[in-house]
């Protein structure tokens, strides 16, 4: 299926699934008007491809949302939901969680994501602040 | 001194006099709340909050100005918009004594106005400890049909506040509506 880019806004972050290498970036800041819809979208695009592909080499996903409101906090739990569904079923799903060294709020929104989804091998990157 | 300059003088006094480093009153957007957040950003920096105080600040900030657009009672359609959901109210922002408070202010329904009652008083009789369950349970709960910040929005706040969310609700006029008064201290 057709690889997913999605530029940055204001207030929604860069979204590029790479389907064909494997590879699904996050980047940026998410406060949308309608949270549910700008995510609803990519979850539904991310469950297709993932219940379309019979490869079963190793998916790596790499997260650098710097911040996040209430709302997309909810979708992104879901999008997590369906990429452990995927590591549950046995493809390897790498988890690269970014965040500022001193942001403690991401910090522990990736600790509760390593709590529910047992199945993603989770990687957190504390990144030195500028 | 001429009387523009009098004027400034005026408003720029009492501004200090009430620590306020940034307010807005007017209608919110999408993108009006997109410029704003670039705005409150460097405010907060240029004020010397540290890192943290600046994304606690940031991220209250956010959900009160999206409460505004989703809740408040008062909408501004431009002819031919497709942009519905101008909404108006206000927001400010004081540094007192080293403390941080975002205020935010708009009208609502009698519905809303209760719902917000209940909710608020709730958050208020619980712990920060409690607060951070419930945020967790909500995260993992179905979205309530009525909410469109996924029932996670006041808990956010109120778990990035040092102090337990404070609101009040004016008398409800002739027509129903109330003035919704909400503050948050970082």
């Amino acid at each position: 299926m057709d690889n997913l880019f999605i530029a940055a806004s204001p207030s929604s972050p860069e979204v590029d699934f790479r389907f064909d290498e494997r590879r699904l970036s996050l980047k940026g800041e998410s406060y949308p008007e309608n949270a549910a819809q700008f995510w609803g979208d990519i979850i539904v695009a991310l469950r297709r491809f993932l219940a379309e592909d019979g490869d079963t080499a190793p998916v790596a996903v790499n997260v650098a949302l710097a911040y996040f409101n209430s709302s997309s906090t909810k979708m992104l739990f879901s999008l997590f939901g369906a990429l452990n569904d995927k590591a549950k079923s046995g493809t390897e799903v790498v988890l690269n969680w970014y965040h500022d060294e001193d942001d403690d709020t991401i910090f522990e929104f990736g600790q509760e994501l390593r709590e529910d989804f047992p199945d993603l091998v989770f990687n957190d990157h504390a990144v030195k602040s500028l | 001194m001429n009387d523009i300059q009098r004027q400034w003088d005026d408003f720029h006094s009492y501004v200090e006099r009430r620590d306020v480093i940034f307010y807005y009153v007017g209608y919110f957007s999408q993108t009006i709340i997109a410029a704003m957040a670039d705005a409150v950003k460097l405010r907060v920096e240029h004020a010397g909050a540290v890192a943290q105080t600046r994304r606690k600040l940031f991220s209250s900030f956010i959900e009160m100005a999206q409460n505004i657009v989703h809740y408040s009672a008062d909408s501004y359609e431009k002819e031919g918009n497709s942009e519905a959901s101008m909404r108006h109210g206000a927001v400010f922002i004081s540094l007192t004594d080293g403390r941080y408070y975002l205020h935010c202010a708009n009208p609502v329904n009698a519905d809303v106005a209760e719902k917000l009652r209940e909710k608020l008083e709730h958050l208020r009789s619980l712990t920060i400890e409690e607060i951070k369950l419930e945020y967790k349970e909500t995260l993992r709960a179905e979205t309530p049909a009525d909410s469109k910040g996924a029932g996670l929005g006041f808990l956010t706040m109120a778990r990035d506040a040092s102090a337990p969310l404070e609101f009040e609700l004016s008398p409800a006029t002739d027509n129903g509506m109330s003035m919704f008064y909400l503050r948050a201290t970082i």
